[in-house]
């Protein structure tokens, strides 16, 4: 083996270097990624603090938006289950019959939005407030029911807040009706609310995703900084740029990649310490509403978006910085 | 130009600012040929290697490697040149978060080998400058001449056609510097052309090679090998 070793030190340059195949250049090329890939772990590996820090301050800037996301989710589906839960009444004009009251109910069935109608006669409306406590002595006392006719009409489910509006808006010029006691501004607030909350999720996400970049930036830059003589050697024996700066690219890959992973890490922590309450405010609403937990393609994606932005982060540094690291 | 590696025609430097660096410098080195660049310090020995490994670009004049002009490389080709060149430097430049193997095999990883050949050719190297059986430690765990000879190493692992060296033993006590300039020699004996640059006269007196004298960047001497007493 020594004999071996030795023969093969004594061999004379041969012109290898100038002789390039295909499979050469592509064995080059992939001898050059594994390199940069386990050199790169490696020195993320041999200070572990602050490949921790820099992790997790990008992990919890990342799981800020999903969470807000979550949350946001949250109260929309909130919002349609209570406001599907909404009937909308409409009051008859006092005096009216119940064949009027029909005609009415008749006429409002044939609208896309209606779900159900159910017709309140004057007597039903009379009972339910001598179920309330204290009314039942004051309503002995009237000789006549002054209680009109109610429609109480349920809108279809998943239905928007512009439906809804139309539908209180047909009930309200429906013959015989009086009055309509509409639910729709809330929901229209709620629905407002939300699509703030939402271009709002978007902003933050961008900006905590430049805040993320900024940090993995930053870390490269110290990073290659700390090793300029390093890279002088490795200019001086012949590495191209692309060579020297391949491993900083992969580190803020891997950097990006943990940082994504912890990321959902912590909004899959917050998801389940939500689920309890949630449950319980479902349970709360006859299960009309039920939790709704981060999809699978974003909680998936998210490693890899990060690990990208890792990337960008890198990119945007090293090649200047290896001009100066080269420079000196 | 026959078999020269490394050729220097009338080459000149002057430095930003005006410091004229070499002038005129005109000379030959052949495959397998061993010779010593001296002159007292200033006089343009670094300059001279500088140029060689594209790390400066000559003012006037043409310098060649391996048949090929350097006036006419384009800065992105400048690595496939260094590629030609084994350099060994008077503070070794290792990198000292690597083990003695990992350093003697960055020369070959930047080459693109592959695993297995490369094994066998670091071992190959560092059993040629007597140092296999270090190859798990660390550089500082190294004496001065034994960090000398990882350098060497690594400089002459891939196999380059040309060895060049700036002041390879200035920090070595007198017998250390001997080794490491009899381990050059080996080099030169298996084709590879040697360029080193040394102020140590005494040291050069005594490898009886050929010596090209520099003097305020002008060569004035160029002696052979057979004439060096």
């Amino acid at each position: 083996m020594n004999t071996n070793a030795a023969r093969e030190a004594r061999r004379a340059p041969e012109p290898e270097k100038t002789r390039r195949s295909g499979a050469r250049t592509v064995g080059a090329w992939r001898e050059h990624h594994l390199w940069s890939m386990s050199i790169s772990l490696r020195r993320l590996g041999a200070r572990p603090l602050g490949t921790l820090l820099t992790v997790a301050v990008m992990g919890v800037a990342l799981a800020l938006p999903l969470t807000f996301y979550l949350l946001l989710d949250n109260v929309q589906r909130m919002g349609d289950a209570l406001g599907q839960n909404q009937s909308i009444s409409a009051f008859m004009k006092p005096g009216l019959n119940a064949g009027m009251a029909e005609t009415a109910a008749s006429a409002l069935r044939g609208r896309p939005e209606v779900g159900q109608i159910a017709i309140r006669t004057p007597k039903d409306g009379l009972d339910e407030l001598a179920e309330v406590q204290g009314f039942s002595g004051a309503l002995q006392s009237l000789d006549a029911n002054p209680l009109p006719y109610v429609l109480s009409v349920t809108p279809k489910t998943g239905l928007s807040a512009d439906d809804i509006g139309r539908l209180v808006e047909s009930m309200k010029a429906t013959p015989g009706v009086d009055m309509v006691q509409e639910t729709g501004a809330w929901r229209q607030r709620l629905d407002a609310l939300v699509g703030v909350g939402g271009r709002a999720v978007g902003l933050l996400a961008l900006l905590l995703g430049v805040a993320a970049l900024l940090v993995v930036g930053n870390t490269i830059r110290v990073d290659i900084q700390s090793r300029s003589a390093e890279i002088g050697v490795l200019l001086l024996i012949g590495a191209s740029r692309p060579f020297v700066r391949r491993p900083y690219l992969y580190a803020g890959i891997w950097l990006g990649f943990l940082a994504g992973v912890l990321a959902v890490a912590l909004a899959a922590v917050l998801e389940l310490a939500m689920a309890g309450p949630v449950g319980r405010l479902a349970a709360a609403y006859d299960g009309s509403v039920s939790f709704g937990a981060l999809p699978a393609w974003l909680l998936l994606s998210v490693p890899f978006a990060s690990a990208l932005l890792g990337w960008l982060g890198a990119r945007l540094v090293s090649a200047r910085q290896i001009r100066r690291a080269a420079a000196v | 130009m026959g078999d020269a590696v490394i050729g220097f025609d009338l080459v000149s430097k002057r430095y930003e600012g005006g410091h004229q660096a070499l002038t005129d410098v005109s000379f030959q080195v052949d495959a397998g040929e061993m010779a010593f660049v001296t002159g007292h310090s200033g006089a343009g020995k670094s300059t001279l290697l500088k140029l060689l490994a594209m790390i400066e670009r000559p003012t006037n004049g043409v310098v060649t490697l391996d048949g090929q002009k350097l006036n006419t490389v384009r800065p992105g080709d400048i690595p496939k040149i260094r590629r030609k060149l084994g350099m060994v430097f008077q503070d070794h430049r290792l990198l000292l978060d690597r083990t003695v193997f990992a350093n003697v095999e960055l020369p070959l990883i930047i080459g693109g080998v592959a695993p297995a050949d490369r094994g066998r050719r670091v071992r190959a190297a560092l059993e040629k400058v007597g140092l296999l059986s270090y190859e798990k430690q660390l550089p500082e765990a190294l004496s001065t001449g034994e960090q000398q000879r990882v350098g060497i190493a690594r400089a002459i692992v891939a196999k380059p056609a040309v060895l060049i060296a700036d002041e390879p033993t200035g920090n070595l006590d007198p017998q250390l510097a001997m080794e490491i300039m009899s381990l050059f020699a080996e080099f030169q004996a298996v084709g590879t052309a040697v360029l080193v640059a040394s102020h140590d006269l005494m040291l050069i007196k005594r490898m009886k090679k050929r010596v090209v004298v520099l003097d305020h960047g002008k060569l004035v001497a160029d002696v052979p090998a057979t004439e060096v007493v």
